[in-house]
This record gives structure tokens, sequence and C-alpha cells, in this order.
């Protein structure tokens, strides 16, 4: 009977209820699109840059110079994944905001909260049920991105996976998931703090804009087309005192910047003695971020006023 | 005379509305911020990068060696502003969309625009009313943002701006504002007509998404050149015009590449700031008349956007369905 607690049903039936707007079907759409154009990317560039070393050595030794070794041969296939990184970043991060703002927002908007209120509900369940359905769509959309990741690598010809990079894989899928899930979090959380609908996703847009290109600019001076390139996205930050101690200090909190490194970690492109100037690993820190973002949203969906749904204007 | 009175009163009402509930200050406010950020973290970089050149030539000098090996940091302050112009074409744009959303579901949430249309007013005067507001926040805004830049930039960078700085300051807010009013206009037009005012919001980033930051990412990804850390031609000690023959036999490929971003309105924004600032080396020190007869196709495709969406917002028929809250 488990299966009919009140956390079950509204998690299914809140799950049940996004999955039918169609602006959420477009965002998860547009996501796995680009989940596999980023396989096609890393593919295209990588076979353009063996092209170019190709043309590059004939062109050096004809004019009697030193041919260095191909650069290609130093990428790790995992490496081709590294554009899905910057789509989850983008993409997957909207998309998760979004699908947490309309599984409160629905209720909100059709009035059913004064329903739920009155029915024999911890105040808890009605959280827990949300927070679960977050979760289990963001799991969902991370399926759909891994079982592409895998199809990918299996079919194309040359490459071949050890099973500890196989496992890289899982991990990066991993913090992908937790990525998602942090905003998708701060996404419920506004929905259910907010008076007005627009401000309950603008906010987590704003912070979600803030993370991406304000933050990666005080720890790296990484300008913003810089930031969606996942290899310029990992230069150096400038050997200053001011960006190591910012670095430092707003690294924790800094989860894009988190995200980047762990990604580029478990994909195998990370540049050699590049690492995080952040106290603390990103990994860490994308866990911390995401209980923080957790304990948010619980927070508001436990205090949200059952006594009236709609939003004001 | 009489078709401007009930634009410009309509115009009218909606600034008063954006400044009354503060809403136009807090998204100028934080664009400023992004900007001013990106600004200050570019001067101290370069204040690192030249402190490094001065302590490397003292040790180099002490040891009686020559200073040619190591290259001096090129300073052109116009340089500095590259992270706030990417600022504004990322965040300016959002924040445009916000704008035009709201110039619109400002009338559907409060059931007042049925109300207006009863009015002896045309709807093109409406929607013109609303895109002339529309239009001047964004003017103010942005104009705002690049006086508070060029007086941070005259006032931290040691050199001073003239009056030449100034007027190319000045054409990239025009070009800005041309921009910015596009999304505003994606923005208003999709709030306007479509069924619900928060799906057209959600529908506007998408497009904002794929326009601002997936396209542009995609040509930059494609770049070989930035596929190898420091860039696969650096690695491989290849000289410029070798870069340029090799290149020549990836014209196909170039194209593609150059398809995909030139498909963005926010990569030819780009290119021109970027040529008019003299951020990008082959324009530094160029002058403005011959800048702005090689972006001109830039401009025209940026002027045409904007144009285009202003022409279907004024066309487009007002749906009496659409015009309650939903």
């Amino acid at each position: 009977m488990s299966d009919f607690s009140p956390n079950w049903l509204i998690a299914s039936q809140s799950a049940r209820f996004v999955l039918r707007e169609r602006t959420v079907a477009l965002l998860a759409v547009l996501f796995v699109v680009l989940v596999l154009i980023s396989a096609w990317l890393g593919w295209q560039a990588t076979s353009t840059v063996n092209q170019i070393y190709l043309q590059a050595a004939a062109f050096l030794a004809a004019a009697g110079q030193p041919v260095p070794s191909n650069p290609v041969l130093e990428i790790s296939p995992l490496a081709l994944m590294r554009n899905m990184s910057v789509y989850v970043a983008l993409i997957g991060a909207l998309a998760a905001i979004v699908i947490g703002n309309r599984l409160v927002s629905i209720d909100r908007k059709a009035g059913v909260l004064p329903l739920i209120g009155i029915r024999p509900l911890h105040r808890s369940a009605y959280a827990d049920g949300k927070i679960a359905a977050l979760l289990g769509l963001v799991l969902g959309l991370i399926a759909v991105a891994a079982l592409m990741a895998v199809t990918t690598l299996l079919l194309l010809p040359a490459l071949r996976l050890t099973s500890a990079q196989w496992l890289q894989l899982a991990g990066f899928m991993a913090i992908s998931a937790l990525y998602m899930a942090c905003f998708g979090l701060i996404g419920l959380a506004a929905a259910a703090w907010a008076k007005s609908e627009t401000v309950g996703l603008l906010l987590p847009v704003t912070l979600w804009l803030t993370a991406s290109f304000i933050l990666p600019q005080l720890t790296a001076n990484l300008n913003p087309t810089a930031a969606i390139n996942p290899i310029s996205a990992l230069a150096a930050a400038p050997d200053t005192g001011f960006f190591q101690l910012s670095g430092a200090l707003l690294g924790p909190l800094s989860v894009a910047d988190a995200y980047k490194f762990a990604s580029a970690n478990l994909l195998d492109y990370l540049p050699q003695g590049l690492s995080s100037p952040s106290v603390i690993s990103p990994v860490a820190s994308l866990i911390l971020l995401t209980l923080a973002a957790g304990g948010l949203a619980w927070r508001a969906l436990t205090r949200m006023a059952m006594t009236q749904g709609e939003f004001d204007v | 005379m009489s078709n401007l009175t009930p634009i410009g009163i309509i115009a009218a009402k909606d600034i008063r509305d954006a400044l009354q509930d503060r809403f136009i200050l807090i998204v100028t406010g934080f664009l400023g911020l992004a900007a001013a950020v990106a600004l200050a973290t570019g001067a101290i970089a370069l204040r690192g990068d030249l402190a490094t050149y001065a302590a490397a030539k003292a040790t180099l000098l002490s040891i009686g060696k020559s200073i040619d090996a190591i290259k001096a940091p090129e300073f052109y302050p116009l340089r500095l502003l590259r992270g706030a112009i990417e600022q504004i074409e990322i965040i300016g744009a959002a924040i445009a969309i916000l704008i035009g959303y709201r110039a619109a579901a400002s009338e559907r949430g409060r059931q007042t625009l049925a109300l207006i249309l009863t009015r002896p007013l045309r709807n093109w005067q409406f929607v013109a009313g609303k895109m002339l507001a529309g239009f001047a926040l964004l003017a103010v805004g942005l104009a705002v943002v690049l006086a508070g830049l060029a007086l941070l930039l005259h006032l931290t960078s040691g050199v001073g701006l003239g009056g030449n700085d100034l007027l190319r300051i000045g054409l990239v807010w025009a070009v800005a504002l041309i921009y910015t009013t596009f999304f505003f206009l994606l923005g208003f037009v999709l709030t306007l007509h479509m069924r619900q005012p928060s799906h057209a919001l959600l529908a506007g980033f998408a497009v904002w998404l794929l326009l601002v930051l997936i396209a542009p990412q995609i040509g930059d990804t494609l770049d070989p050149d930035n596929q190898v850390a420091g860039g696969v031609f650096a690695q491989l000690h290849i000289a410029k015009p070798d870069q340029t023959e090799i290149m020549k036999r990836f014209a196909n490929f170039e194209s593609l590449r150059n398809g995909i971003e030139a498909g963005s309105v926010t990569k030819h924004f780009e290119r021109f700031s970027f040529a008019i600032l003299g951020i990008k080396p082959i324009y530094t020190g160029m002058a403005i008349t011959p800048i702005l007869t090689e972006m001109f196709g830039n401009l025209v495709w940026i002027f045409l956007t904007a144009l285009g969406l202003a022409s279907l917002a004024l066309v487009l028929p007002l749906n009496p369905n659409r015009l309650a809250k939903a």
C-alpha cells in the first residue's frame, strides 16, 4: 500500500501534470536534441583538428621542420562529450527551473491549495511529494541524455572506453543531475515563496544568470562567451591576489564553476596542472549547494499559505 | 498629430508604470552591476599582467639581458569593455524580453486590455505606444549603463577617454538599442498573442537561448583553434600566414561554421561592437568610417530583424480571446 502514500500521490500527480505542459515538453525536447548535437559537435570538431594536423604535418615535413605530436591522440574519447556539460549548464538548468516553477505554479493557478490544505495531510507530505516529483523528472531527463551519450560512444567507430571511463561517464551524469536539481529546487522554492508568478520564475533565472555569467568573471576573469565554450572556460585565472582570494572565497558558492571543473575532470578534458581555486572540491560544492537548495525548497513549501492559491498579478 | 497623441499617452503610461514599481530600475541596476564587474575584473587582470611584465623586465635588466624576449601587455582602454559588451548581449537581451513581456502581460493581468480597446483607439496605436515605451526604456537604461562604464573607464584607466572614444561608445549604444529592441519585440509579440503569458515568457527564453547562447556556442566550438587548449596552431607552432593557407582547404567547414554563427543576431552585434571598440585586434586603431563600411552587413542584419518583428507586431490583429488574464 506504500504506493498510495500521500507523498507518492502528490509526486506522481504533479509529475503527470507538468509533463502535459507544452512549454516543459518544448524545453525537454530542446535539451535532448542539444545532447545529440553535442555528440556530433565533439566528433566533428575532433575530426577536423585531426585533418588539420595531417595537413600541417605534411606542410611542416615539406619545409624540413620538426613535426609535433598529434593533439587528437592526447584527447580521451570521453572528451567527445564535453559540449554536453555546456548544454546541461544552459538548457538543462533552465529546463529544471521551469519544471520546479510549474510543479508549484500549476497548483497555485488552479486554486487547489486550499483544497489540499483541508485534507488530513502533514505539511511535509506536500513538500516531499513536490521535491520527489522534481527529482524524478530531472533524473528522467538525465537518463535520456545518458542513453544518447552511451549510444553515441558505442556507435562511433574507433572509440573504446575502459571500464574506468564508463564509470567516469556515470559520474558525469550524476553531477549533471545534481546541477540540474540544484536549480530545479531553487525554482520550486521561488514559486512557493513569490507572490507573483513572474517573480517566481525570474528570481531563479536571475540566480542562474549570476552563477553562469557574473561569478566566473569574479573568480577567473572569464568573459561570458568564453564561459559557454568547454575549452575556453578552463583558462587559468590571472595570477593576482584578487583572483586568488575571490576564487577561494566565492568558489564554494560558484555552482557553475564547480560543475565546469567537475565535468572537465570526469570527461578527461581538464588541462594538466589546472584545478579549481575553491577551498572545497567541486563535487563537494555541488553536493552542498544542492542540499542547501533542497532545504530552501522544503522550507518554502512547508510554509506556503494553503489558505490562498492564486498568485497576485 | 491626432494619431500621435494616443500613442504618446499609452507610451507615457507604460513608462510611468515601469518606473513606479521600480522594475526598470532593478533590471537596469542588475545589468549595470554585471557590466561593471566585467570591467573591473578585466582591469584587475590587466594590472596583474602589467605588474608581471614590470617584474620580468626588471629581472632581465638586472642580469644585463635584452627585454626584447618578453612582450609588453597592450593597453587600449576600450578593449576593457569586452566583458561588459558580452553582458549586454546576453543579460541585456534577457532583460529586453522581460520588458516586452511586462508591456503585454500587465494589461492582460489587470484585465485592462479589453477596456483600453473600447476607447477610441486603433489597435496599431496601442501596439505602437507600447513599442515606443519599451524603446524609450531600453534607450535610457542602456545609456545609463554605458555612461557609467565610460565614466568608470575614464577614472580608472589612467589614460582618459577622448571624443573619438566617446563617439565609438555612442555608436555601440545606438546599435545595442536596436539589438535589444529585437528581443523586447520578441517578448512583447509572444506575450500579446500566446494563450498563456507565462508560456510566452518561456518561449521567449527558449528563442533567447538558441539565438544568444547556443548558435554562437556551436560556431565557437566548431572553430578548430578552440578545440585544443592554447589553440591547435599554437600547439603545432604554425605561423599565421601558413595557418591561413592550411585553413583554405577547410573552406566548406568554415562556411558552415560561419553560417551557424551568422544566423544569430547576437553574433552580428558582437562583431560590430568588437570592431568599433577595437576589441578585435585587426580593428584596433582603425578609423570609424572604414569600420562602419566593413560592418555594414552586420548593421543591416540587426536593423532588419528588429524592423521585421516591429512590422509583425503592428500587423498582427489583436485576438479578443487573448485579451484577458489566462
